[in-house]
């Protein structure tokens, strides 16, 4: 509500906003107080008024001017564009597409109203805003006294938002077109609203939708299919389905409240999509959500609201398989409360309450390990909410089986879309190129699942390419791993030298720069760096030599990527967003633009480089003597690849300073390496191949397990040393803020399966748990005498049971948390890797800040910001493993094209309808149906055994248990339905 | 919940205002003539405070008496309706007590105190809303209650907040902004750059410590040009009366 308003002797007019909250369930008023402006500039180069207007930042800058003079032109009239709320809600894509909507101005309403209802859209249109690429534009017209509107009474809020963006169209059309610029600059609005539109054209202003605006741009056609579906619903589909209607948001935050509703994030099962489970801190087991009924339109990773069903409907987790198979329905078979489900919505309360300590009881019995029924006994629940979607753009293929062959017309038709994501639905989308599309991967985007509708609806975005086409598949895989992959934007490449690739450390190390004094001059070292054979970007050196006291100097020297990156600039940003290189078979994803990368940062050899060093004095039995961090300059004297390394130093011919400093380092890393299996680092495996590409065709040729050699791990002990080291230091420096790496300690229960199945298949063998030497020793003891490979399958398997080791700032924990479970060091962090991770350029200004070399930046003292980073790079370091193992995996499938063979393969889990087989040879793990390996219905499983008895299909009794070794044919086949080529495994 | 853009890529605070502007800065002196020998009232945006000043006056307690100088005594008294929630606060509060600790601090040293040897000066606050910048509104408050009251003081004490937000120094924090950013208040003696007052209850970065103060001073010496209109136009008003 409007108040008086008060002028203020700095030319500010002073209002109050008021508004009534509600916190708890109680209404509270609050008053704010609103200052309006008369010094808002346009942002427009046509404009002659505003630019005496411009009041500059605390840092001096001034705002950049954006809005183009001469802007596109819309029948044949230049034009500005005025965005609704809703245009950004449902069409970020089309803005941030590179064919139309230049010149926008975003009303600081339409941005407050977006940010509300999406904060993800509301972070895009920031970034499109600060990207200066498309000239958008944000008007603060709430703080402009020409623009603020006060809210009639009566009037709705949306009304009067509304109202206020349409005010700032008639202003800018004023501002600018009144004895101001001298072309006439025309201005849209455009606007998905109805009401809208007819309260704005009465007012004069030029308003269009955003189908009739794309419609009037010269590329219509093509942009016409990326517009969204949302206000023409598939009408025709109405009905087909009934989910239950989304509880009221009043009611899920009070039951949420009296613990009668649970919040979590929903995750579906990988092998069966009709199955997920919602971890919820009340309960010790996670909440099961069985069927499509139960799970209510949710999708995988979606933050739900769950309720809990009655008692008798809680049940064991399904050991069944199901993947989503044909277009028809796909509805659980064993979902047979259809009825019951229905009546649940009248239970009070207050029965659900004590459902909820029923359920707490059971799962408290059942841990305690009471009867068997009990143990397996979960407790189900039904998705009656869902606050906050995952959707994002999905990759897929349209399933042939939803194009009729004989549709010719280019009317648009509606078809579905099978996402390469196994857990989640077919999407319903709408185009009139779908028989163009047939066979092509595509990107779309979800709009909207309503509860009349059997499949969510969506939009098609783009094609990226043939099924199977490299290019296609590898940018599908980057997309579904989220993984940013657009060349750097031109604001992220300016920030790099202006020299380019001339840029060289100064030769007069005296001139001036105060910062370059602090540098050690390392160039009389003999370093040298060894890394995997062509490598380009080398982040790491060494150097060593025995000291006269008859200690060794040993020396780290990092790429001194900080050096080019520094905080808060858009290269940054850039590289904090990314977080992490991403590896590829065929390709590399850079964190940091190549110049930097593979260049200027790189420690190439017989060039000056800046570095950032760690040098240790250490004694024989490599105790640390003394530590020192230093950035420095350095000359590194040789490349080395691992090989080249490893036969230099075992090449006794070969006797200079460089060969003899190698054996140096060789020598005290075993030492380092023995002290670190001793206190109990932990050895695992992971079923790692390598896929080596012809290099002239750039085909897959063979795949290879990948080989370690005594330098990898002379590399690998001395950047650990580093790490270690480092992190101490910067611990000590910023107790709050370090950033830090923990591996926690695997919970128990993650073992509880893996050491069933070891006591029942292989007498007795047992994995301890109290700590990372009792594990490690007893992962040694896991060895079958008849097979070479069962230790490395544990080990891989165990693997699989560990905790995911994470970053995070040390004021996050307590320092008995700190610990790196698998390395047995009390504090790690990543320091070595500047060039491709985000954490180690962190990790470089911080210790530079301890050093006090310069001052830390900002972001890196707050504990908010530095969550935030931490945030964001775990999730980046996840999906950048992600993708890494999945274009592996593709390009595996490719190769077994032309090398189907039969392989030894291990079984690695047990189905009561299919057994998954792990073929090391090719680090490929397959599932096997029971359809495949014999008769369904002789078949038994035995629970208590992890057997699987059946008749195969030669009608032989035959029974397989976990760990079994056996033979598979290994075939490559194409998926049809989801355009995947898999390896499948047919038993022998 | 999403964050709030506290200082929006344009240059604009959650209320506004630019970094470097005041909220809006009201007062009057002389409100209380009859209960008290000075009295102020004081608007920094949304914070409403009344200060009253009784003494110099024989005090009531031989232990309050001081041969050499003035004793001062601060009571601070904040409404239970002063903020959004109703919440009632004891007057031995930490917090509170605090607060009134830096306020007696402050103005011991800024009243010529020897020149009223054996006296009680007792300066009661009273905060009927609170919207950030709390202790630089009793302190503005108290001074042009002094003022009013007629005590020697050796100039005005002007005191504003001003805090950091990511590398911005920003001037006059409301609530908002108070409750995520680091800030100190500040009060600065008349047209100088000393200061009576610093404040500072959270870490900020030292290196960015020298721009806030800057702009604090500023902000301050901005209160007591305010300040010194409204002592000038009253004592106008009141010659004209006489």
């Amino acid at each position: 509500m409007p108040s008086d308003k008060k002028r203020l002797s700095s030319g500010l007019t002073v209002t109050s906003k008021v508004f009534v909250m509600s916190r708890n369930g109680s209404a509270t008023k609050v008053v704010r107080e609103h200052y309006l402006r008369d010094d808002i500039v346009c942002y427009s180069t046509a404009c002659n008024k505003c630019a005496e207007l411009i009041k500059e930042n605390p840092d001096g800058q001034i705002p950049n001017i954006q809005l183009s003079d001469v802007p596109a032109k819309l029948q044949n009239e230049r034009h500005y564009i005025v965005v609704d709320t809703n245009i950004v809600l449902s069409a970020i894509d089309l803005l941030e597409n590179t064919e139309c909507f230049y010149d926008v101005i975003i009303p600081q309403t339409v941005l407050d109203e977006v940010k509300n209802k999406s904060f993800p859209i509301y972070q895009r249109l920031r970034s499109l805003v600060k990207a200066e690429e498309k000239r958008f534009v944000v008007f603060h017209n709430e703080f402009h006294e020409g623009t603020y509107v006060t809210r009639k009474h009566g009037e709705s809020m949306n009304d009067r938002n509304d109202r206020a963006i349409r005010k700032v169209v008639s202003w800018y059309d004023n501002h600018i077109n009144h004895d101001n610029s001298i072309e006439k600059i025309n201005l849209v609005f455009v606007c998905n609203d109805k009401d809208c539109r007819k309260k704005a054209e009465a007012e004069g202003i030029y308003t269009k939708s955003l189908v009739d605006y794309v419609e009037m741009l010269p590329k219509a056609d093509y942009l016409r299919e990326l517009v969204s579906n949302d206000n023409q619903t598939f009408t025709e589909f109405q009905n087909e389905a009934k989910y239950q209607e989304y509880y009221s948001e009043a009611r899920i935050m009070a039951g949420v409240k009296n613990k009668s509703l649970f919040k979590g994030i929903l995750n579906i099962s990988r092998y069966n999509f009709l199955q997920g489970t919602v971890q919820v801190p009340d309960f010790k087991k996670p909440l099961l959500v069985v069927g499509t009924k139960n799970l209510n339109r949710a999708f995988n990773s979606d933050l739900v609201v769950v309720e809990l069903l009655p008692q008798d409907k809680w049940r064991s987790p399904s050991s069944t398989i199901v993947e989503e198979g044909s277009i028809d329905d796909y509805d659980n078979p064993d979902d047979d409360d259809d009825g019951a489900t229905a009546s649940n919505g009248i239970i009070p309360d207050k029965e659900r309450i004590l459902l909820a300590q029923e359920a707490t009881k059971a799962i408290t019995l059942a841990s305690s390990g009471n009867t068997d029924v009990e143990h397996k006994l979960q407790p189900t629940a039904k998705v009656v909410g869902v606050i906050r979607r995952s959707w994002r753009y999905y990759v897929g293929q349209i399933a042939p089986t939803s194009v009729s062959a004989d549709d010719n017309g280019n009317a648009s038709r509606a078809c579905f879309v099978v996402l390469m994501d196994t857990v989640l639905p077919k999407i319903r989308i709408r185009t009139r190129r779908a028989k163009e599309l047939l066979g092509k991967r595509i990107v779309i985007s979800v709009d909207s699942w309503e509860a009349t509708s059997k499949y969510p609806s969506g939009h098609f975005v783009r094609s990226l390419g043939d099924i199977e086409s490299t290019e296609a598949e590898t940018e599908a895989l980057l997309l579904e791993h989220d993984v940013e992959y657009r060349p750097f934007a031109t604001n992220v490449l300016n920030c790099l030298p202006k020299e380019g690739d001339k840029w060289k450390v100064p030769e007069n190390l005296d001139n001036g720069d105060e910062q370059l004094k602090k540098r050690k001059d390392l160039r009389g070292e003999l370093v040298c760096s060894i890394d995997p054979p062509n490598c380009v970007d080398i982040d790491d050196a060494l150097h060593a030599k025995p000291l006269p006291n008859g200690n060794f100097q040993v020396g780290v020297h990092i790429a001194d990527v900080t050096h080019f990156v520094k905080a808060n600039t858009a290269l940054d940003d850039e590289g904090a967003s990314r977080g992490t290189s991403v590896y590829l078979v065929d390709r590399r994803i850079d964190m940091l633009p190549l110049l930097l990368g593979t260049n200027l940062c790189s420690l190439n050899p017989y060039i000056d480089r800046y570095a950032f060093s760690v040098i240790w004095e250490v004694d024989k039995d490599a105790n640390i003597v003394s530590v020192e961090f230093t950035k420095s300059i350095i000359r590194s004297r040789e490349a080395f690849s691992y090989e080249a390394a490893q036969k230099r130093i075992d090449d006794k011919s070969q006797n200079d300073e460089l060969t003899k400093s190698m054996r140096i380092l060789l020598n005290l890393s075993k030492k380092l390496k023995q002290k670190r299996l001793n206190n109990g680092a932990l050895n695992l495996a992971s079923p790692e191949v390598k896929v080596h590409m012809d290099s002239e065709t750039s085909d897959p040729g063979e795949v290879e397990i990948k080989q370690l050699l005594e330098t990898n791990s002379l590399v690998e002990e001395f950047m650990l040393f580093a790490n270690i080291s480092v992190a101490r230091k910067i611990y000590d420096s910023y107790p709050q803020t370090a950033m830090l790496r923990r591996h926690a300690p695997p919970p128990a229960s993650n073992f509880e399966q893996l050491n069933d199945m070891l006591s029942v298949r292989k007498n007795g063998m047992h994995i301890s748990l109290e700590n990372s030497k009792a594990l490690a020793d007893s992962l040694d003891n896991c060895i079958d005498p008849k097979d070479e490979y069962f230790n490395t399958l544990v080990r891989i398997m165990s693997t699989r049971c560990m905790m995911a080791a994470e970053y995070f700032p040390s004021g996050f924990f307590g320092y008995s948390d700190f610990k790196h479970y698998g390395l047995a060091v009390d504090i790690y962090t990543h320091f070595t890797s500047p060039i491709r991770r985000y954490c180690d350029i962190v990790v470089h200004r911080q210790l530079a800040g301890a050093i006090g070399y310069e001052d830390l930046a900002q972001s890196h003292r707050d504990k908010n910001k530095m969550e935030f980073i931490v945030k964001n790079i775990n999730k980046r370091h996840r999906n950048a493993q992600f993708a890494g193992r999945a274009s592996i995996e593709y390009y595996v499938g490719q190769v077994m094209k032309s090398n189907e063979s039969i392989q030894e393969g291990y079984v690695i889990k047990c189905f009561n309808n299919g057994i998954v087989v792990l073929v090391p040879k090719f680090g490929i793990e397959g599932l096997i149906r029971l359809e495949d390996l014999g008769d369904t219905d002789s078949a038994i499983y035995d629970e208590d055994k992890f057997e699987l008895h059946f008749n195969d299909l030669h009608k032989n009794k035959r029974t397989i248990g976990v760990f079994d070794k056996v033979k598979v044919e290994i075939k490559s086949i194409k998926d049809e339905i989801s355009g995947k080529r898999k390896a499948q495994l047919i038993l022998q | 919940m999403p964050r709030l853009e506290l200082y929006s890529p344009e240059g604009l605070r959650v209320d506004g205002r630019r970094w470097n502007e005041l909220r809006r800065f009201e007062c009057k002196i002389n409100t209380h003539p009859n209960s008290s020998d000075g009295s102020s009232y004081v608007e920094q945006g949304n914070s409403k405070i009344i200060c009253m000043v009784q003494g110099p006056m024989e005090p009531k307690l031989r232990s309050q008496m001081d041969v050499n100088k003035a004793n001062i005594e601060v009571s601070i008294s904040i409404a239970h309706f002063s903020t959004f929630h109703r919440k009632k606060r004891s007057k031995n509060e930490k917090r509170i007590v605090e607060l009134k600790t830096a306020i007696e601090n402050t103005f011991e040293n800024s009243i010529i105190s020897h020149l009223y040897p054996r006296t009680f000066i007792q300066i009661n606050i009273q905060v009927l809303a609170q919207d950030g910048g709390l202790l630089a509104g009793m302190a503005n408050a108290a001074t042009l209650a002094l003022i009013d009251a007629g005590i020697a003081m050796y100039d005005y004490v002007s005191c504003v907040s001003a805090g950091l937000y990511d590398q911005y120094p920003l001037l006059d924090l409301n609530t908002l902004e108070e409750n995520d950013m680091s800030y100190l208040t500040i009060g600065v003696i008349g047209k100088s750059e000393k200061l009576a007052l610093l404040m500072l209850e959270n870490k900020m970065p030292l290196d960015k410590l020298e721009p806030v103060l800057g702009l604090a001073i500023a902000g301050g010496h901005r209160v007591r040009e305010l300040m010194d209109e409204e002592v000038r136009s009253h004592g106008k008003h009141r010659s004209q009366r006489q």
